[in-house]
C-alpha cells in the first residue's frame, strides 16, 4: 500500500475521534432542577414563572427570578448580570449553571425569542378580539 | 377570493415547474430536436410568471391590511411603514420560500440564456427539481389525509377552525394584525434574507452543472461556465452573512457580530464548501486535476444549503436557535427534499466514480496544484466541524439524551487552527500558483514578508499587550497572509490586474482573522472607579452572596445620575445629561444623551441610545421594553453603549403597577396602602420652586373663559403656571382653574386638575391667599422622596470591529474581480 494513503487514512481517523471526543465532551444533556441537585453543571429548559417576585439587585449586581421547568418545578436562579434585553418576550429559557441549596446558580443563560417565525397562541386571539 | 387564485397561481407555478423538469430531463437524454428544451424553457418562465404573481397577490393584500389571511395578520399590522410591510412578505417561512423561488427563477433565466450544450438541459433538469420541492413547500394541498405544503394564503378560519371566535363567527376579520416583531423593523430586515436566498439559489448552479457533467459525462469542461456562477453564489452568501453579523451588531445588545448560532451556520458552511469548490474547480481548470474534488464539494455546498434547510424550518432545532422556524409540518417535505438531492448527488457521483478522471502522476508537495488542493481540504474541514456542531440535536442523541448545543468554545476550539493552517497556505499557495518553486527558491522568495511579518508581529504584540503565545502564533499567520499575499497581488497588478482576485480574496481573509482576534479577544467593558473596585475584589475572592458561596462574575453595568460627571474606565469623564421622549419611530421612545469627554484632551462625544416599548408585545397594562444600543464606530475601535435601565423606566413601570393593582371603589390599593402622593405648595406670583426633578413657576393670573364656570360663580380665574422639567429639558405651559360658587347656600371651590400625561403629574390649581398675593397649587403624582434621575450604563470599548469589516469587504472586491475575469474569459470563448 502506498505510504500516502496509510497516512491519509492514519490522520483521517486520527482527526475524526479527536473531533467526536471533543464534541461529545463540549455537548451536554438537558434536565430539571431535581436531576440539576446532584450535577455539578447543567442545563434546564422552562420559563419565567411570573407570578414570583424577580428583579436586578444594585447590591449584589445580581438578576433574580424564578422559573419553571419542564416538568413543573419552580426554583429561584441567580444570574450575575443585568436583566436581559427582551428578557420579557422570551417564550422559553435555558439556564446553564449549578444548583445550590436549592437555588440555581446561572453562569449563562439562553433565551428563546419569539422572532420572525411566531408562534401563534389562543391569547394572542383574545386581543385581536378586544378590538 | 384573491386566496383561491393565490393558490391557483401558486398550483399552476408547481405543475409548470414539474412539467419543465420532466422535458428537460427529456431532452437532455434523448438528446435530439430542440423543441423539447424550448417547451421546457417556456414552461420554466411559465412557473416564473405565476409564482411572481401569487407573491404580488401575497403583498397586495399585506399593503391592503387584509387581516383575514393569516399570513397577513400573523406578520404585519396597520401601524408598519411600507418598507417594512413589503419586507413581511419574508417575515414568514411561505414567505421566504416565495423569495427563495423567485431568485433560483432568475437564475434560471440566466442559465437559460447563457449555458451551452451539452450542459443546459442537464443544467436546467436538476434546476427545475430543486423548485418541484421548493414549491411543493407553498401547495397547501391535501391529498388522502397526506397534506403538502403550507399554502401562504389560508385564512384564519382555515388555520385556526377550533378557535371560539371563528366557530361564533366563521367570517371574522381581525382590526388589526400582531405586527412584526420590533427587532425586524430595520432596514435590514429588507436586504439581508432576499440576499440570503439569492445565494442559495445560485449555489444550486455548480451542484446542477456537477450532476450535468456526470449525466453527461464531460468532466472536464463544466468547470469553465460553472466557476463565474459558483464565484457569484460565495459573494451574494458572503455579504449576506456580513449584513447579517452587521445587523446583529448594531441592534442587539449581545454586542457582537457572530454567534455560532444554527441559522448562522446555516449560510457559513455552503459558503465554506462553496469555497472548497471553487478551490478545486481552479485547479481542475489549470492543471486538469482534482476532477472529483470539483464534482464532489460543488455537489457537497448545495447538500449543505438543502440539509442546514431542513434543520432549522423543521422543527429539530427548536429549542437552540434564537431564529428557529414555528414548525408548519414541513419535515417529511424536507425531509424528502434532502434525500433527493442526496442521493441524486452523491448517488450519480459513485455511479460514473471509476470514470472520473484521474492524475495519472501525484502531484509534488510543493506544487500549486497540491496547495490549492490541501487549502480546499482545510475548508471542507472546517465546514465539517460546524456541521456537526449544528447537528448535535441528531448527533449528539447517540451520546446523551436530549443533547444540547456545543459550548461556544468548541467552535473557537476548532476553527482557529484550522484558521491559521489555511493562512499560511494561502500564502505558500500563492507563490507557488504563479511560479514554480523547490523548496531553496521558495524559502529565499519567502524571506522578505516573513521579515516583515515578524516587524508587523511584533508590533502588534507590543502595542496590543498581548500576553498569551496562542493568540501571538495567530497574529503571526494572520499578518503572514496580508503580507505574503499583499507582495504576491503587487507583483501581478504589475503584469495584469485582472488576475488579483485570488490574492485580494487572501489578504481580505487574513485582515479578517486579525480583526476577529483583536474585536474577540480583547473586548473591553468600560466601567467606573467603583465597579472597577468591586471587580478587583471579586477577582481576589473577597466577594461572597447571600449564602456564603465566592461571587466569581465581574459586574459589567454601572450607573449615572443626572449632570454628576464620573470618570470611567481612567479614560473619560462620563456625564448623564437627559433624555428625550422622541416617540420617534415608536411611540414613548426616549433618546438618552450621555456625554463621553477624554481626559487626555480629545474632543468630547456624545452617545445617544434609545429605549422603546415593544409595540408587539406590549399591552396597555405591562410594557415590555428593549433597547437599540448606539454604536459610535472608529478606524481602532468602536464604542458600544445602550441603556440597561433609567428611572423613567422604572417610574413608568410602577405607575402601571399600581394602576394595576388599584381597585375603582376605594382608590386604595389591594395592599390597602394610600395613595399619598399629593403636596400643597403656595407660590407668591413670579415665584420659582423646584420640587424633584421640576421647575414650577407662578408667573401670573389670568382671566377665565365664563363658558366653563357654574352659573353661580363668585370668583373665577386661571393661573399661568410654567413647568420645567429638568432631565428632558421640557416645559410647559398650563393654566389651572380655581372657582368658587354658591349652591345651597354654601360656597364650594372647583379645581379641575390639569395632567400632564407623560409625567403622570397632575396639577390643581386649589386656593387663593389674597393677603399675600399668591396661590396654593396642589400636586398628584410627586414623589415624596426625590430621586435624582438616573441611567444604568453598558459600555464596552470593541478594538478593531472596523477591520473585522475590511477583512470582509476585501474578500467580497477579491470575489469580484474573479468573476469579471472568469466571465470575461467565458465570453470570449464562446465568440471563438
Amino acid at each position: 500500500m502506498k505510504p500516502k494513503l496509510i497516512l491519509g487514512v492514519v490522520s483521517i481517523v486520527l482527526f475524526t475521534s479527536l473531533l467526536m471526543y471533543n464534541f461529545g465532551t463540549s455537548i451536554s444533556t438537558y434536565v430539571n432542577f431535581e436531576q440539576a441537585e446532584n450535577r455539578t453543571s447543567s442545563h434546564v429548559v422552562g420559563v419565567w414563572e411570573r407570578s414570583e417576585e424577580f428583579g436586578f439587585s444594585n447590591e449584589t449586581m445580581q438578576f433574580s427570578f424564578h422559573m419553571r421547568d419542564e416538568d413543573g418545578n419552580v426554583r429561584r436562579v441567580v444570574y450575575p448580570r443585568p436583566k436581559p434585553n427582551n428578557f420579557e418576550q422570551a417564550t422559553q429559557l435555558v439556564v446553564i449553571g449549578e444548583m445550590r441549596n436549592n437555588v440555581f446558580y446561572a453562569n449563562d443563560m439562553l433565551m428563546k425569542c419569539p422572532s420572525k417565525y411566531n408562534d401563534p397562541s389562543e391569547a394572542d386571539f383574545v386581543n385581536a378580539e378586544e378590538f | 377570493m384573491e386566496g383561491f387564485i393565490g393558490n391557483l397561481f401558486v398550483a399552476v407555478a408547481f405543475l409548470s415547474v414539474l412539467g419543465s423538469m420532466v422535458l428537460y430531463g427529456l431532452s437532455a437524454w434523448k438528446d435530439e430536436s430542440k423543441a423539447l428544451e424550448k417547451a421546457a424553457d417556456w414552461l420554466w418562465i411559465s412557473k416564473g410568471v405565476f409564482l411572481s404573481a401569487a407573491s404580488a397577490l401575497l403583498v397586495y393584500l399585506i399593503m391592503n391590511h387584509r387581516f383575514e389571511y393569516f399570513y397577513v395578520w400573523n406578520y404585519t399590522s396597520t401601524d408598519l411603514e411600507p418598507l417594512y410591510l413589503f419586507s413581511a412578505l419574508w417575515g414568514g417561512q411561505e414567505g421566504s420560500f416565495m423569495v427563495w423561488i423567485f431568485m433560483a427563477f432568475v437564475v434560471g433565466l440566466g442559465l437559460m440564456a447563457w449555458t451551452r450544450k451539452p450542459y443546459k438541459q442537464p443544467v436546467m433538469f436538476v434546476m427545475a427539481l430543486t423548485q418541484v420541492f421548493l414549491i411543493s413547500m407553498l401547495l397547501g394541498w391535501d391529498i388522502f389525509g397526506l397534506k403538502l405544503g403550507a399554502s401562504p394564503f389560508r385564512t384564519i378560519a382555515q388555520e385556526m377552525p377550533n378557535a371560539p371566535f371563528i366557530q361564533a363567527n366563521p367570517d371574522f376579520v381581525p382590526a388589526d394584525g400582531t405586527g412584526l416583531n420590533d427587532l425586524l423593523q430595520s432596514p435590514w430586515m429588507a436586504i439581508h434574507p432576499p440576499i440570503i436566498f439569492l445565494g442559495f439559489s445560485m449555489m444550486t448552479v455548480p451542484f446542477a452543472f456537477a450532476i450535468a457533467s456526470l449525466w453527461k459525462r464531460e468532466y472536464h469542461d463544466w468547470v469553465r461556465p460553472a466557476l463565474p456562477w459558483t464565484l457569484a453564489a460565495n459573494l451574494s452568501l458572503l455579504t449576506a452573512i456580513f449584513l447579517g453579523g452587521y445587523w446583529a451588531y448594531e441592534t442587539l445588545s449581545f454586542g457582537g457580530y457572530w454567534a455560532w448560532d444554527p441559522v448562522e451556520n446555516a449560510s457559513l458552511v455552503p459558503w465554506l464548501f462553496g469555497t472548497a469548490g471553487i478551490h478545486m474547480m481552479i485547479v481542475q481548470r489549470k492543471s486538469s486535476r482534482a476532477h472529483k474534488g470539483a464534482i464532489f464539494f460543488s455537489i457537497l455546498a448545495y447538500i449543505a444549503i438543502v440539509y442546514q434547510t431542513f434543520l432549522t424550518r423543521s422543527g429539530v432545532l427548536a429549542e437552540q436557535s434564537v431564529h428557529s422556524f414555528v414548525d408548519l409540518g414541513l419535515y417529511n417535505q424536507l425531509l424528502m427534499f434532502m434525500l433527493v438531492s442526496l442521493l441524486l448527488g452523491i448517488g450519480i457521483y459513485l455511479y460514473r466514480y471509476r470514470e472520473i478522471p484521474s492524475p495519472k502522476k501525484e502531484s509534488t508537495i510543493l506544487s500549486r496544484e497540491f496547495m490549492t488542493f490541501t487549502g480546499g481540504m482545510m475548508l471542507f474541514i472546517l465546514g465539517i466541524v460546524i456541521i456537526l456542531g449544528t447537528s448535535s440535536p441528531i448527533i449528539g442523541r447517540f451520546i446523551v439524551d436530549n443533547p444540547t448545543p456545543p459550548e461556544i468554545q468548541f467552535y473557537n476550539n476548532w476553527s482557529m487552527p484550522i484558521a491559521m493552517i489555511m493562512a499560511v497556505l494561502t500564502v505558500i499557495g500563492q507563490y507557488l500558483f504563479w511560479q514554480k518553486h523547490n523548496w531553496e527558491s521558495l524559502a529565499s522568495a519567502l524571506i522578505t514578508p516573513l521579515l516583515l511579518t515578524s516587524v508587523a508581529s511584533i508590533l502588534s504584540i507590543v502595542l496590543g499587550d498581548v500576553r498569551n503565545i496562542y493568540y501571538m502564533v495567530f497574529i503571526f499567520t494572520a499578518w503572514f497572509t496580508v503580507i505574503g499575499n499583499g507582495a504576491m497581488m503587487i507583483d501581478i497588478i504589475r503584469k495584469n490586474p485582472g488576475l488579483i482576485g485570488g490574492t485580494l480574496s487572501h489578504v481580505g481573509f487574513g485582515v479578517l482573522l486579525l480583526g476577529i482576534l483583536a474585536s474577540s479577544a480583547y473586548n473591553e467593558v468600560l466601567l467606573d472607579q467603583r465597579m472597577q473596585n468591586y471587580n478587583d475584589m471579586v477577582a481576589a475572592g473577597e466577594v461572597f452572596d447571600e449564602q456564603g458561596f465566592p461571587i466569581r462574575e465581574k459586574a459589567e453595568t454601572f450607573m449615572l445620575e443626572l449632570d454628576q460627571p464620573k470618570l470611567v474606565a481612567n479614560r473619560y469623564m462620563v456625564t448623564y445629561e437627559g433624555y428625550e421622549i422622541t416617540n420617534y419611530p415608536r411611540p414613548e421612545q426616549q433618546q438618552y444623551r450621555i456625554r463621553f469627554e477624554p481626559v487626555d484632551g480629545g474632543r468630547p462625544f456624545y452617545m445617544t441610545p434609545d429605549v422603546y416599548p415593544m409595540q408587539t408585545t406590549s399591552t396597555a397594562d405591562n410594557i415590555e421594553w428593549s433597547v437599540e444600543p448606539h454604536v459610535r464606530t472608529g478606524l481602532t475601535s468602536d464604542i458600544y453603549l445602550y441603556v440597561a435601565g433609567s428611572s423613567y423606566v422604572e417610574d413608568r413601570n410602577q405607575r402601571l403597577r399600581r394602576n394595576r393593582s388599584i381597585t375603582p371603589a376605594s382608590g386604595q390599593d389591594i395592599n390597602g396602602e394610600e395613595e399619598n402622593n399629593q403636596q400643597t405648595i403656595e407660590f407668591s406670583r413670579g415665584q420659582t420652586i423646584e420640587v424633584g426633578p421640576y421647575q414650577f413657576t407662578f408667573q401670573d393670573f389670568r382671566p377665565a373663559n365664563e363658558e366653563n364656570l357654574p352659573d353661580s360663580t363668585l370668583i373665577g380665574v386661571r393661573s399661568l403656571i410654567e413647568v420645567f422639567h429638568r432631565p428632558t429639558s421640557s416645559a410647559f405651559e398650563i393654566e389651572p382653574l380655581f372657582a368658587v360658587y354658591t349652591q345651597d347656600g354654601q360656597s364650594w371651590t372647583y379645581s379641575p386638575p390639569l395632567e400632564i400625561e407623560q409625567f403622570g403629574l397632575g396639577i390643581r390649581f386649589t386656593g387663593i391667599v389674597p393677603d399675600r398675593d399668591s396661590i396654593e397649587l396642589t400636586f398628584d403624582g410627586l414623589r415624596e422622596e426625590y430621586e435624582e434621575d438616573w441611567v444604568v450604563i453598558v459600555a464596552e470599548k470593541k478594538p478593531f470591529v472596523s477591520i473585522v469589516w475590511l477583512g470582509t469587504f476585501l474578500l467580497m472586491a477579491g470575489f469580484s474581480v474573479s468573476i469579471f475575469r472568469h466571465w470575461a474569459r467565458e465570453k470570449n470563448t464562446e465568440k471563438k
